[in-house]
């Protein structure tokens, strides 16, 4: 008796969908939204992300190399496939179109599995994390990243990024990468940690908009919404709702096809936690 | 705390309340303010020891200098170190946001370039001096024994507002000058004469959330416009729900504003003013619009635009034309601004002129243009800078009439034109002190370079030209200890310049805080009930933690004179074909940023260049030159030459070459010396005849090829998503449809 009622306990566990948590028992479901017709292309959060993780600045030769460590950069292409490439006619008449691009936090990440000593793993709050003392450096992930938002330290980048007293501006909260460690966004997880903490000693659950992240923090149009998608009173989830995208999917069935949430790729069954709206023009 | 020794009438008069009854609303301070981590409070900078817990980090409000928008800052503090800067969600101005500039004042603070210790010249050189020995020098030569007197005084100084500028002012009476030159390469002063000469005032609060179209000449309101972040929220808002508002932005170059408009018309420069009239003309005459609100002498000008001269001038296509002035039409109330590309040409006050004649003609004034009145404690109000003060500067130093200049918060020598000979002339001036964290181009010519404390590190209270709303002294407290001790406060030392002036009369005002006590202690109503003597400390504490007091708002209605003037259009010079854009952005800004190295190495919002300048240009130009992305060419005015590498894109007018302000500094520390080109430079002369500002888009340039290839180093190795959904986009159409609720 208790047997069968065990393996159905647990098969309707297992046939949770991931919206729900899934089958792994989610605490949380750090989830964003980034509405791309409010993101100005401002670069704000990029910069803020750089104050509050530690990014190193490698300076003019190594940018050129490929070697920006903006875990948060702002991408600007000057076609509009949606509206029709012919309309990008002599001048640029629609302005450009700005992609504010971090981890995506990938619920079936294509960079975890590849990874030969489970440097890149998923932890129990819907985060893609990299432990940085156990990555050896193999760069699997970042092949294997569709978004290209993994960053390499080919070299020891804090000797020259620096130099005293700019070095007393780090973050003691979490580390400086030395050579050979993978990074990339974090969710800017220290933040979620210390919140996390502040509830639990006070005996009580997050609340919605009490973890904000840097980006978020300093957007000046409010255009990055962040919080649990497990928690279904946050905004997060709400506009993750209206916008009826979803986790668990390839492709989103949407009762109306207008509504501007989409996921980056999500075609390749990578299950990112980021849903964007659709950028808008009165064409 | 401080005693105060000299008449009520010089107090009131040095602490920035004489003449004014003005009382704050009620002495109801807001509470205390919880931070984001966990429950530690946002405290004032008193006894900081007491609140230094060792991993745990606290919030200090203060405001940010990156520009002269003052948004308020809180820093987050732990073990005694400035470790991070958020907006104050408690200032009406950014409610908690920042730009990238204002991020990345950690990096002005901690920057590894800064001065630490006074420098004196010393034949023909700079050398190390103590405070003594430059403070010696100082009293020697501008002191009352020096004889120095009158104009022949003078202070150079950044947009000023606040007790600094009321100190200013005193130092300068004390001298018998009035030789106050403020200099800003962005700005916005003929926008303000403009209001001032229509309106009555001139910062009239613009509701960009309220408006359902913006159209804007070259106005870069969510980049380096009067209040960005400011401006950027109130966007937001104009953006969501069923009324997604409309943004045509009409430039020479595409700016970040204009990256985000509906609609982008690449304008030649210096037609703006046309372009407006010949919208009017549409309006009045194609579309029946009542004009019985404009004068006729007015309505005499906008008859001679029509479309096919307005057309003919600005390069707009008629139907084009006909179309943006039907949309302004049908989304009522609009609001139609003119930054600085149509500002700065001969004729740029016609041109703003103009754009405001459109708003009234619109029926937008008191709508989405609404009157601010004015600041209540008119001593602290921003003194708002311009470049007519450089050039008045230049003319100043050139007829030999400057024997002492102090100065602070400006580059002139960077950002002066070559035909104004600053060099040259400033070297002429006999003594020269500057108050300086950097040895920039200006600091580099000094006689004596004093130190001064970061931003970070000073007390202050500013007031932002542009209100957001609510009136408000914006409160800067020093959110850590100084990181150098050979630096100090400038509060501290406009203090020691007066006393210098006039011994023991400041004697009670143990320093700059105790200083801004007393005067915030002035100001009726706010620290002190009617006739208590001693200040309430709450009340104080409680200001220092919102950063903010917020002053009552006398709004005073417009007043209105419409006059208008023809428009000023200079015909273009077959030898030089192409216009010189210097285009501002909020990165480097007017090259006052260009020693961050996060700034450095944050991608440019449209070409996506890091750590370099370069040259946008337009496809048709690149072909006609036969030259491909990174390849050099040169930018040549009658005033000088710029080689540069280009950047080739359609957000161009095809006779525009536009070059970033920023770069080409021969001095300014590691990340910034002998990188990149300064356009500025090699600006031609010519300046607006109405408000003196120079003519900074008035520029004509010759582009040609040098063969070479350069070094453009970008962030991302395409221009096009390639036909993928990266960015997708809908149609304004689709999503009112849908959106009609949020
Ligand atoms: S801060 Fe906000 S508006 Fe600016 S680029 Fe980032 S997401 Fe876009
Ligand atoms: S969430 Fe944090 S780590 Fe990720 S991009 Fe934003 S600021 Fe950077
Ligand atoms: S606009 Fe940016 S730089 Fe200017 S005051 Fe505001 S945050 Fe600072």
């Amino acid at each position: 008796m208790s047997l069968v009622r065990n393996f159905i306990e647990d098969w309707s566990r297992y046939r949770r969908s991931i919206d729900e948590g899934g089958f792994h028992e989610y605490e949380h479901m750090w989830g964003m939204v980034i509405d791309l017709d409010k993101c100005t292309g401002c670069n704000a959060c990029s910069v803020a992300c750089y104050a509050e993780n530690n990014l190193a600045v490698v300076g003019e030769d190594k940018f050129e190399n490929g070697q920006g460590m903006h875990w948060m950069r702002i991408e600007r292409y000057w076609d509009e496939p949606n509206i029709g490439n012919e309309r990008v006619r002599d001048t640029q008449e629609h302005g450009a179109s700005f992609m504010p691009m971090m981890c995506q936090q990938c619920n079936s990440a294509t960079c975890e599995p590849v990874c030969p000593v489970s440097a890149a793993y998923h932890t129990p709050d819907g985060l893609n994390a990299q432990i940085y003392n156990r990555c050896v450096g193999s760069r699997y992930c970042a092949n294997n990243c569709p978004y290209r938002l993994r960053y390499f330290n080919f070299f020891s980048y804090y000797e020259d990024s620096w130099p005293s007293p700019l070095d007393m501006q780090l973050n003691p909260d979490i580390t400086v990468r030395d050579k050979g460690v993978m990074e990339k966004c974090t969710f800017c997880v220290q933040r979620i940690r210390s919140t996390k903490n502040a509830a639990k000693m006070e005996d009580r659950q997050v609340v919605d908009g009490e973890v904000q992240t840097a980006c978020q923090q300093t957007c000046p149009t409010s255009a990055i919404v962040f919080g649990d998608l497990l928690d279904h009173e946050s905004d997060v989830h709400k506009l993750w709702h209206k916008h009826q995208t979803r986790l668990g999917t390839t492709k989103q069935k949407k009762d109306n096809p207008e509504l501007r949430g989409y996921r980056l790729y999500e075609q390749l069954n990578t299950e990112p936690s980021v849903t964007y709206l659709e950028r808008v023009r009165d064409v | 705390m401080s005693k105060i020794e000299f008449d009520r009438r010089d107090f009131l008069k040095v602490m920035g309340v004489s003449g004014v009854a003005a009382t704050v609303a009620g002495c109801d301070m807001p509470s205390y303010i919880t931070s984001e981590e966990g429950a530690e409070e946002v405290i004032p900078y008193l006894s900081p020891e007491e609140f230094v817990i060792p991993g745990v980090g606290v919030h200090y409000a203060s405001t940010c200098l990156q520009c002269p928008a003052t948004c308020g800052i809180r820093g987050r503090v732990r073990e005694g170190r400035v470790l991070k800067l958020e907006g104050n969600p408690k200032s009406a101005l950014n409610t908690g946001k920042l730009c990238q500039m204002g991020q990345a004042g950690l990096q002005t603070h901690y920057n590894p370039d800064r001065l630490t210790k006074p420098l004196v010249r010393k034949d023909g050189a700079l050398a190390e001096a103590t405070w003594e020995d430059a403070l010696a020098l100082i009293e020697e030569k501008t002191g009352p024994s020096s004889g120095l007197s009158g104009g022949r005084f003078a202070w150079l100084t950044g947009t000023i507002s606040g007790h600094q500028s009321v100190l200013l002012k005193a130092h300068l009476e004390s001298l018998g000058s009035s030789s106050h030159f403020v200099h800003e390469v962005i700005n916005t002063r003929v926008w303000q004469a403009v209001c001032q000469d229509m309106l009555g005032q001139s910062m009239p609060r613009l509701r960009i959330d309220k408006a359902k179209m913006v159209l804007s000449f070259g106005a870069d309101f969510l980049g380096t416009w009067m209040s960005p972040i400011h401006f950027s929220a109130d966007y937001a808002r104009f953006r969501s729900g069923e009324d997604r508002g409309m943004l045509v932005q009409a430039e020479p170059s595409m700016s970040l504003t204009g990256a985000n408009a509906d609609l982008w018309v690449a304008l030649r420069p210096g037609t703006e003013g046309v372009m407006a009239l010949g919208l009017a003309n549409v309006l009045i005459n194609k579309e029946r619009m009542d004009a019985s609100a404009l004068p006729a002498a007015a309505l005499e000008l906008i008859n001679q635009y029509g479309v096919s001269r307005t057309t003919k001038m600005t390069g707009i296509a008629g139907d084009r034309l006909i179309r943006i002035a039907r949309h302004l039409k049908e989304r009522s109330p609009s609001l139609v601004l003119a930054g600085a590309s149509a500002a700065g040409h001969v004729g740029g006050y016609q041109s703003v002129q103009a754009a405001m004649l459109l708003n009234i003609l619109l029926g937008n004034i008191d709508q989405t243009i609404e009157a601010s009145g004015d600041f209540a404690l008119p001593q602290l109000a921003s003194v708002s800078g311009g470049t007519s003060d450089l050039s008045r500067f230049a003319d100043a130093a050139g007829a030999g009439k400057l024997d002492a200049v102090f100065f602070d918060g400006s580059n002139p020598l960077f950002a002066a034109p070559n035909h104004l000979g600053l060099t040259e002339k400033f070297d002429s001036i006999p003594f020269k002190v500057a108050f300086s964290q950097f040895m920039d181009e200006t600091t580099a010519h000094a006689d004596v370079v004093l130190p001064m404390a970061s931003a970070l590190e000073d007390w202050g209270t500013h007031v932002a030209a542009y209100q957001g709303g609510d009136h408000e002294i914006a409160f800067q407290q020093p959110l850590m200890e100084p990181i150098y001790p050979g630096t100090r406060s400038f509060g501290d030392m406009l203090l020691a310049l007066n006393s210098m002036r006039n011994p023991g009369s400041y004697d009670g005002l143990e320093d700059y805080y105790g200083y801004l006590q007393s005067a915030v202690g002035s100001i009726p109503g706010v620290l002190k009930g009617e006739d208590d003597e001693a200040i309430n400390v709450s009340a104080w504490n409680r200001i220092l933690q919102d950063g903010r007091l917020q002053m009552p708002v006398d709004t005073r209605a417009f007043t209105s004179n419409l006059s208008m003037d023809d428009m000023d259009v200079r015909d273009a010079d077959p030898a030089f074909p192409y216009y010189l854009v210097p285009t501002p952005r909020g990165t480097l800004y007017d090259g006052r940023h260009a020693n961050i190295p996060w700034l450095q190495e944050s991608p440019d919002q449209i070409s996506k260049v890091v750590w370099n300048s370069w040259a946008e240009i337009h496809p048709v130009t690149a072909a006609k030159l036969a030259v491909e992305e990174g390849d050099v060419i040169t930018v040549t005015t009658p005033d000088g030459v710029l080689e540069v590498p280009v950047y080739i894109h359609k957000g161009i007018h095809v006779d525009v070459v536009a070059v970033p302000m920023g770069q080409g500094h021969e001095d300014y520390g590691r990340y910034a010396r002998g990188r990149g080109v300064n356009p500025l430079k090699i600006l031609q002369p010519g300046s607006d005849a109405k408000t003196g500002e120079l003519a900074l888009y008035g520029s004509r340039a010759a582009l040609a090829a040098t063969g070479r290839a350069g070094r453009l180093i970008k962030m991302g190795n395409t221009e096009t998503q390639h036909g993928r959904k990266i960015v997708a986009t809908i149609t304004a159409e689709q999503q009112r449809r849908n959106e009609g609720d949020s």
